[in-house]
């Protein structure tokens, strides 16, 4: 049944194109932005460039997981899979993995600007780069698909999730950032491991906490 | 008011009114340990205890909230809400006095204190917590929302400490707390321990009548 569902996420998104384009494109434009606002003093940037990177990745998220939960409110979709005899903690954990997906392939296309516009040197373990990336999305995607389920039917949803993610997520935007300035730093990984361990946390810990309370979050 | 025309309730207020003044008294008149400091120095005695109070009243939101999501009883998501404003206040009151103490023991309002950086991000949830209570829409539903929130705020809490923690480590802890316990003089662990005891009586004053408060919106 997970499979399914990630599988009509997928299907949806391959149609409409919707998510990772607007994703994508508002990743650019923030990019953008940074890169100009840091001209006055381009010798910053390369400091606070882990911590940029991980505010637009916090940014776009937001924007995908507030249209992916949207997708289930238009036509009342979501009224299929709730009345349906399937386990609620299913439909969050297929949540999560769509919403990793997406935002994953988004990062993949706007971070080869980001080092453009930012004039960020590449001499880094690029494995280890994308475990951070993949590890710090899993940790906002576990945390923000909670929080998107539960304003599914609250109203002002648009602006709840970013009230509730952001201060929720700030151990990840904290970690993913430490991890990251480590890594273009090139300090050993033994030295930045316990950062990995916050990020993994944040992600079993929300992902098992989303699954066993969506039964009680989501009704008829 | 109809929740003084009982006894209990008056001597419970007399109480917390007692215990408060005897508290302020103290924490006014007592030499402080470091002169440096000059009186903000006593500051410790009610910034310490409030903490601990607001601390203690967000778990017990947590607590209501898993009870409210088992039992499905509206009791605890009174309850719930009675712990979380007032706790509130508290950690309000963390974020007002922490600052007044850093500046005389720091030199800065705002050190990035692990446990006030703590505090102020579970303001911040709380803050996102109760606009999902006035816009939330549905009340039946939004309580089953506020009670995932109040669980996943505390749940967020070792988390968000160790980040800070180890985010600077070279920040030290609570400013000077050693020179207040010395350990052939007992008193300021006494009057530690007086401060919170009163605190709790005022804080359960403060519960006990909201949740009637809210009793009665609800019966009307």
């Amino acid at each position: 049944m997970l499979i399914h569902f990630i599988l009509k996420d997928l299907k949806i998104e391959w149609r409409s194109k919707e998510i990772v384009t607007s994703m994508f494109i508002f990743g650019l434009s923030v990019t953008l932005i940074f890169a100009l606002s840091f001209q006055v003093a381009p010798g910053l940037i390369r400091t606070f460039a882990p911590g940029l990177l991980w505010v637009v990745i916090l940014f776009t998220s937001v924007l995908g997981l507030n249209r992916l939960f949207s997708l289930e409110r238009e036509e009342h979709a979501m009224w299929c899979w709730t009345s349906a005899p399937v386990d609620r903690g299913i439909v969050y954990m297929s949540k999560v993995i769509s919403a990793l997906l997406f935002v994953l392939m988004s990062e993949i296309l706007f971070i080869v600007p980001f080092f453009i516009f930012l004039n960020l040197s590449t001499n880094f373990s690029f494995f280890q780069f994308a475990l951070i990336l993949f590890l710090g999305t899993g940790a906002i995607v576990s945390v923000g698909c909670l929080i998107s389920g539960i304003t599914l039917q609250a109203g002002l949803r648009d602006v709840l999730i970013p009230i509730l993610l952001f201060p929720s997520a700030s151990p990840v935007a904290i970690a993913a950032t430490k991890c990251t300035e480590s890594l273009f730093d090139q300090k050993p990984m033994t030295e930045w491991n316990f950062w990995f361990l916050i990020l993994g946390s944040v992600f079993v810990i929300f992902g098992l906490f989303g699954y066993m309370v969506f039964n009680r979050i989501v009704e008829e | 008011m109809s929740f003084f025309i009982y006894r209990n309730n008056l001597i419970h207020a007399g109480m917390a009114a007692i215990l408060s003044a005897i508290n302020i008294y103290i924490v006014l008149s007592l030499e402080p340990p470091n002169l440096a400091q000059g009186t903000f120095g006593n500051i410790f005695y009610i910034h310490v205890p409030v903490a601990w109070t607001a601390f203690l009243l967000y778990l017990c939101v947590m607590i209501s909230g898993i009870l409210f999501l088992t039992k499905k009883d509206k009791v605890w998501d009174r309850r719930g809400l009675a712990f979380a404003e007032v706790g509130t206040i508290f950690m309000f009151l963390v974020l007002t006095t922490g600052p007044i103490w850093a500046k005389p023991a720091w030199g800065i309002f705002w050190p990035w204190e692990p446990r006030l950086t703590t505090s102020l991000i579970l303001f911040l949830i709380f803050l996102g917590y109760f606009m999902l209570r006035e816009f939330g829409g549905n009340p039946e539903q939004v309580s089953r929302y506020a009670a995932v929130v109040g669980i996943l705020a505390f749940l967020d809490v070792p988390l968000i400490f160790l980040s800070v923690k180890f985010w600077l480590p070279e920040m030290q802890s609570h400013p000077q707390v050693g020179q207040y316990f010395e350990s052939s003089n007992p008193l300021p662990t006494y009057l530690l321990i007086f401060s919170f005891i009163s605190l709790l009586v005022v804080s359960s004053l403060m519960i006990r009548l909201r949740i009637n408060i809210l009793f009665m919106k609800e019966r009307n």
